[in-house]
Parts: C-alpha cells; sequence; structure tokens
C-alpha cells in the first residue's frame, strides 16, 4: 500500500477550497495509507514525516501568480531535508484560483515542478483549478454533478496518476458555469459580505 | 516614486542599492507576518490590510509608484519568501471585482497607476526552466498589477546588480 501525504498549503484553518479538493481526491485514493497534513505551522518533526511518504500532493490557492509565502518558505525547508535523500518521491499538485481559467495557475505548477529538481524528487503533474472559491460555496460540497463535474473529474485523473505513480502533464480546468454568471456571482458575494461588516458596496471602491 | 523591495541583510544592500532619496525600501528589517487569505483588505479594511505590522501599506504605497524594483533570490522560477510575503500583503492594490482583459479573467485595478517593473533575481544554480518561469511569472504579475515589465535580471549573485539597480 502506498504512502500519500496529503498536504493542504491554504493559510485558513478551515473552509479552504485546497481542503475541499483535497477530500475529493481522498475519496478516490482511499485504499491507499494517507496522512494528512497542514502547513498553518508545521515544525521539524512535521516536516520529517512528511518526507517518510513516497507520494506527496500539495494542494493550495494562488497568491500574486505564484505559491504563497508561507508555503514557499516551508517548501526550502523541504527541500534541504529532501535533495541529500535517496528516497523514491513522486510529487503532485492541486493549485486553485479565484479567476474563472485554470490556466492562471500555471506558473504556480511551474515552479512546483521547479522545486522537485532542487529537492531531487520526481514531478508527477499537477491540476490548476479555476473557480476555487466555489468549492467552499456549494451546500452540497463538490460532487461530479453540478459545476465542479470537469474539475472533480480532473480529480479522478489525478488520483488514478497518483495510485499509478505515473507522470503526465498538467491538467487546467474551469468551471461548468458560464464566467460572466460566475463574475456576477462573484461581485455580488463581495457586496454581501462588505455590508455584512457595516461597510457599503461603495465601500469596495474605497482608496487610501 | 521607486519603490524597492529587497531581501539583502542590511551591509549587503549598503553595497548594492542607491542611496537615492526618492526611492522607499522595503526590506526584511521588521518581522513580517504572512497573508492569512481572509480578505480584510477588501471587506474590512479597503485597501488596507488588517494585519498590523511594518507592512500593512503595501497597497496605499502601490498607488504611488513610478517604479517598483523586486531584487530577490531566484526560488524555483519566483521570488524569495520574505518578497513573496511582500506581494501577497500587497492585494489591497487591487479591487475585488473581476475584469476580462485579453480574454481572461483579471482584477478590476482600485487606483489609476500604471508603474513600471524592474526585477532583479540571483542565485547560484538558477536553471534555464526556472529563468522561464521567471519570465512568465513576470508577464503575469505585470499584468494582474497594472504595470509593465521594463527589465528582468538574472545573477549568480546579488553583488553582480551594484550599480545597475
Amino acid at each position: 500500500m502506498k504512502k500519500i501525504a496529503l498536504i493542504n498549503g491554504s493559510p485558513k484553518n478551515k473552509n479552504s477550497a485546497s481542503g475541499c479538493l483535497l477530500e475529493v481526491l481522498k475519496n478516490k485514493i482511499n485504499d491507499s495509507c494517507v496522512t494528512e497534513f497542514n502547513m498553518h505551522t508545521p515544525n521539524s518533526t512535521q516536516l520529517d514525516a512528511i518526507c517518510e511518504n513516497e507520494i506527496l500532493v500539495f494542494a493550495f490557492p494562488l497568491y500574486v501568480d505564484g505559491i504563497p509565502s508561507h508555503l514557499l518558505n516551508y517548501l526550502a525547508q523541504l527541500e534541504q531535508k529532501l535533495k541529500s535523500s535517496q528516497a523514491d518521491i513522486c510529487v503532485y499538485a492541486i493549485v486553485n484560483c479565484g479567476f474563472y481559467e485554470g490556466k492562471q495557475n500555471c506558473n504556480a505548477l511551474d515552479m512546483m515542478e521547479n522545486w522537485c529538481l532542487k529537492a531531487n524528487v520526481k514531478w508527477g503533474m499537477g491540476v490548476g483549478v479555476g473557480g476555487g472559491g466555489m468549492a467552499t460555496m456549494l451546500k452540497g460540497g463538490v460532487g461530479e454533478n453540478g459545476p465542479m463535474h470537469d474539475i472533480v473529474v480532473a480529480l479522478g485523473t489525478l488520483s488514478n496518476h497518483i495510485l499509478q505513480k505515473e507522470c503526465s502533464e498538467n491538467i487546467y480546468v474551469s468551471p461548468n458555469f458560464p464566467r460572466f454568471l460566475y463574475k456576477m456571482a462573484a461581485e455580488m458575494g463581495w457586496r454581501q459580505q462588505i455590508r455584512a461588516n457595516g461597510l457599503k458596496g461603495k465601500d469596495l471602491f474605497r482608496r487610501v | 516614486m521607486r519603490l524597492i523591495i529587497h531581501d539583502l541583510d542590511s551591509d549587503m544592500a549598503k553595497n548594492i542599492l542607491p542611496a537615492s532619496e526618492d526611492a522607499c525600501i522595503i526590506s526584511s528589517n521588521s518581522k513580517i507576518q504572512n497573508c492569512i487569505g481572509c480578505f480584510g483588505c477588501w471587506i474590512k479594511t479597503p485597501g488596507k490590510c488588517v494585519i498590523r505590522d511594518a507592512y500593512e501599506d503595501m497597497g496605499e504605497m502601490l498607488a504611488k509608484v513610478d517604479e517598483l524594483i523586486i531584487l530577490s533570490e531566484c526560488f524555483y522560477g519566483g521570488f524569495s519568501p520574505f518578497v513573496k510575503n511582500v506581494l501577497d500583503r500587497s492585494i489591497s492594490y487591487i479591487h475585488p471585482y473581476f475584469v476580462i482583459k485579453n480574454g481572461e479573467m483579471h482584477h478590476k485595478n482600485r487606483y489609476p497607476n500604471h508603474f513600471d517593473m524592474k526585477i532583479f533575481l540571483y542565485g547560484e544554480n538558477i536553471t534555464p526552466k526556472e529563468k522561464e518561469t521567471a519570465s512568465n511569472l513576470a508577464q503575469a504579475n505585470a499584468i494582474n498589477l497594472y504595470s509593465q515589465v521594463k527589465e528582468l535580471n538574472f545573477a549568480q549573485v546579488a553583488q553582480e546588480f551594484a550599480g545597475k539597480v
């Protein structure tokens, strides 16, 4: 049975899109020995524990076109631990962004591939997910029916490659939902959230 | 205004950065906390990060910049954790609403500013693939930050950038 680490790289403690996507993946690889990690404040022991797995799956949100800084910091520490190791480790990544197009995660996935080279581990593949915020908004969770269909299918493809420890090309996927409606829904959501904080919709436009 | 974001220690910075009075310099002299993805800078204190430290006003600062200079160690084709942290803490510069640019979704601008960006990346073993990633990243950053990339430079050591920044 393969030892797989599912590593949630979101800075959020709960209700993260990365967590939702990892949950979908976990249900597809449930015959494996899966250990879950988060990257809030990992200590050296936790980083050592990550290195004991033969498959590492990172899931994180796109921050300013790249890897969130806290995760980048821990990746640098992991690089130091792994690069002298002879372990046969394969790495996969799921990056989600608020933009509609999953392709916009390509630079972060390229950085993960570059990290693999420095850390002396094998790059498996990545999935770039657009409309990531929807993952936490859907009342019934992320399922095969509805706007996350293609995303769930892509995670199924990823799970097959993980279970075979195979390399493949990155997959980029967007929601099954019209882009203009996604944009309208997002903007309505921001107005609702700022009003819930006692401000007005026009305060979204405030300049300091 | 010129804004310089760098990850050099203070001695190295003295040797490499220009002694210019019109430049505002962001360094790791203060402890920086990381972005927690709360979007408070859009929906609680619009235009300002809710985390109280020396880096809470990055959005306001970018709104006044003519030229942004980033000097960073290259990590996997991107910036170092400190420099990336500063950029992560800067998203109050843009607006949560979306616009479509070149057929892709991006955030709307909060300010009318358009600045030039010069990037200086150093590291002993920067691979060709990392340089390609860095080039793509710079272009993506430029689109999302309403700026244009004027220079992207690589060097083995930061000292090679002395007199060039």
